[in-house]
């Protein structure tokens, strides 16, 4: 939140309806250089959509999306071929992270990780190894190299997408509930390394459903709600003293929850 | 049995020729397929990602090609062709006479069919790509074309692989009908052969007998193929 | 175009329709019950290698070898020619319906087999533990089920079959082929003829493709309509 450090990424009036279901109903937000926003609210709350629609995977019917120096606001749900460029610009500059891992079947790990800096970026292939392989041995992946995702486990899995995620170079990365398709033993494991990622000042959006997460890591909490953003604050803020009724009530039912579990 | 003896390679044998011949059907049949593949991918490339006149067009191509028999397409490429031919060259001032050879007629005829058909193959393997890959691809900033060389391909391929060896196997069998354009391959040779010697079940079986070693080793060969395409990653999951 | 050629070349070739008709439904309905019987088969040890045979012969070459075999290959055994089945087997139509419905069998019998062996085993179970007999457990779950799972590919045999009776036509039969082909060599406008044979065949092959389409939905309701819930 302090004003004087760079604006890595901005959303601004972003509106989104699938048919007749409006699903976000102007949301802005923006994040600087170094923020770990998490973002939290029900299932069905728009998410999901929210981050899906910041590299376009889907096209916002209205407002502005911008990373870094580029910003596109594409109109009528398609993107022009002007908008198109622009959008590979800023997906190039993004590292994104899905809840089901979404890997490459057919290429081996490194090769997952090498994909875009030799395919998309054009660089070297010796550096491209070389990095990927720090990037691996990061999230103690090394070892693993050459096999094929089917043979990984999931939290092995999703920390081989980070590793690929952090291979673009990315200005911010875009987590979109990173530990919600793992086994419980495996949660950990996945976290730790977005826990490192954060203490290396890292700008990151998480979707997460792991409360105490959130509070732990983030620096600021974003409560969503039927396509608006209720509350935008310090964990301590949103968790300790949420101004909504409807937060409170999502984070009690969520804490009993998770007290029960 | 000196019945056998014919299908020697001796003075009196087709031994010889039958080879011949069954290369000719390979030669043919390969022809085809890949005239097949090509336009295959044309079109389901039109039926996947194209607008709705593309679409409408591959659809249409598709009903067209499933039902009219192979026959009367490969008739009508080698008549048809010879009476464009002519009236193309008689209108350049071309002394004719003028001919479509039975082995031009016949592979692009096959390769017509066999495209439709591979274009089904390919686009249910495409549509098969699970989509979360291919939105890893974008995130990544691939352009269109790269995300289809390096992700939807080779993924869709695997998967096609053995569809397209039963199309394979379709246009080996196909080709025996272009013996009709007085191409000599197989099933011509095995014809002429039956009817000089009147052993006619003799060479009718040697024919068959070509045919079914084609397709076997072919389909051997497919099932190698789809082996090291798997290398063993796909064995878990998916 | 010539449009008074091209309609009476269509009249022309539509006197061979009959004919046409015929040999598609006989060997759709021969090459079925080959088919159950082949199936059948299956279910011993001998049995089963006899059927696989079959159908590698059969699905492995090509269907006018196998016409030109009956046709023109029988009548060399002596055999043959003694036997109560010659008046049959001397005459280009049963040798050509015979053809075709032993190719049919062998491609319908593996799309049979396919639809019985995607029958969920659970589904047979949950019969079982609900006390069905192995009779009604065949009538009510396993074919049921299995029909429904082959019908795609058997709508696209249907139509194969229909293309497949166009090679007759080779042995001197006229269906609608053998009467295109003796118009093209009496009059050599080959393109308007073929192209009227051709639309005819198509025109059948739709009507196939949807009746098979609307079967379907009535076959499996439960892959096309919405339950109320
Ligand atoms: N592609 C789509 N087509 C139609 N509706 C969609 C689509 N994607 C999402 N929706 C709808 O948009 C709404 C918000 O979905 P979204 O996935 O963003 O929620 P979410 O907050 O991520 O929920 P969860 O916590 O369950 O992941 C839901 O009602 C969903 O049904
Ligand atoms: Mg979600």
């Amino acid at each position: 939140m302090t004003d004087t450090s760079k604006t890595v990424l901005s959303i601004a009036g972003l509106r989104k309806s699938f048919g007749a279901n409006e699903v976000l109903r102007g949301i802005d937000l923006a994040a600087s250089d170094g923020d770990v926003i998490s973002m939290i609210g029900a299932s069905g709350s728009g998410k999901s959509t929210l981050l899906r629609c910041i590299p376009m995977l889907e096209i916002p019917d209205a407002g502005t999306v911008g990373v870094g120096e580029d910003r596109v606001s594409p109109r009528g749900g398609r993107l022009t071929r002007a908008e198109e460029a622009t959008v590979r610009r800023m997906r190039c500059q993004l590292g994104f992270v899905f809840q089901n891992f979404n890997l490459w079947p057919h290429r081996t790990v490194l090769e997952n990780v090498i994909e875009a800096p030799l395919f998309v970026q054009g660089r070297a292939r010796s550096e491209a190894v070389d990095e990927a392989m720090a990037l691996l041995d990061k999230v103690g992946l090394a070892a693993k190299r050459d096999a094929y995702p089917a043979h990984l486990s999931g939290g092995q899995q999703q920390r081989v997408a980070i590793a690929r995620a952090l291979a673009q170079h990315p200005r911010a990365i875009l987590f979109d509930e990173p530990t919600s398709a793992l086994d419980p033993e495996l949660v950990g494991e996945v976290l730790k390394v977005i826990r490192s990622l954060a203490e290396e000042g890292r700008t990151m959006l998480i979707v997460t459903h792991e409360m105490g997460f959130a509070r732990e890591v983030s620096s600021r909490v974003v409560f969503l709600h039927q396509g608006h953003i209720e509350e935008d604050g310090t964990p301590a803020e949103v968790f300790g003293a949420p101004k909504s009724e409807r937060a409170r009530a999502f984070l009690a039912s969520h804490f009993d929850r998770n007290r029960q579990g | 049995m000196e019945d056998l003896a014919l299908l020697g390679f001796g003075p009196d044998g087709w031994g010889k020729v039958l080879v011949q011949a069954g290369l000719m059907t390979l030669a043919v049949s390969v022809a085809a397929f890949v005239v097949g593949l090509a336009l295959g991918t044309l079109i389901a490339w039109g039926r996947v990602s194209g607008g709705g006149m593309a679409r409408a067009l591959a659809h249409g191509y598709t009903a067209v090609m499933r039902g009219v028999p192979e026959i009367l397409v490969i008739y009508l490429f080698y008549f048809g062709g010879r009476q464009v031919v002519t009236a193309v060259g008689t209108a350049l001032g071309f002394p004719g006479p003028f001919d479509i050879s039975g082995f031009m007629a016949g592979m692009l005829a096959i390769g017509l069919i066999s495209g439709a058909n591979q274009a089904e193959v390919l686009r249910g393997a495409w549509q098969a790509v699970p989509k979360g890959t291919i939105e890893a691809g974008r995130v990544v900033g691939m352009s269109r074309f790269t995300l289809f060389r390096r992700v939807i391909a080779p993924q869709a391929l695997v998967t096609a692989l053995p569809g397209l060896g039963n199309q394979w196997q379709s246009v080996i069998k196909e080709s025996a009908l272009v013996s009709v354009t007085g191409l000599v391959e197989t099933m011509r040779q095995v014809s002429v052969a039956a009817g000089t010697t009147q052993e006619h079940f003799l060479f009718y079986a040697a024919g068959a007998a070509i045919y079914l070693a084609i397709t076997t080793l072919s389909d051997q060969l497919f099932r190698l193929a789809e082996r090291h395409s798997l290398r063993g990653h796909q064995q878990g999951g998916m | 175009m010539d449009l008074s050629f091209i309609g009476t070349m269509f009249l022309r070739i539509l006197g061979g329709l009959p004919l046409t008709l015929n040999l598609w439904g006989l060997s759709l309905l021969g090459g079925a019950i080959l088919a159950l019987g082949l199936n059948l088969l299956r279910t011993t040890r001998v049995g089963d290698k006899v059927a696989s045979a079959y159908v590698f012969v059969f699905r492995g070459t090509p269907l006018l070898i196998q016409i030109f075999m009956i046709y023109f290959g029988l009548a060399g055994f002596g055999f043959i020619r003694h036997s109560v089945l010659w008046p049959f087997l001397r005459e280009p139509y049963w040798c050509g319906l015979l053809a075709l419905v032993l190719n049919d069998a062998a491609y319908t019998s593996e799309i049979l087999r396919g639809g019985l062996r995607a029958v969920p085993r659970g589904a047979v179970e949950a019969g079982r533990v609900s006390g069905m007999s192995r009779f009604t457990i065949l009538r009510r779950i396993t074919l049921p089920l299995a029909i429904r799972q082959a019908l795609p590919a058997y709508s696209s045999e249907v139509i194969s079959m229909l293309k497949a009776t166009a090679l007759v036509s080779t042995i001197t039969l006229m269906d609608m082929t053998g009467i295109a082909r003796a118009a093209i060599s009496e009059t050599w406008r080959a393109v308007e003829i073929l192209l009227s044979a051709a639309a005819i065949y198509l025109a059948l092959s739709l009507i196939v493709t949807q009746l098979s389409v609307w079967i379907e939905r009535r076959l499996s309701p439960w892959q096309f309509q919405r339950t109320n819930r």
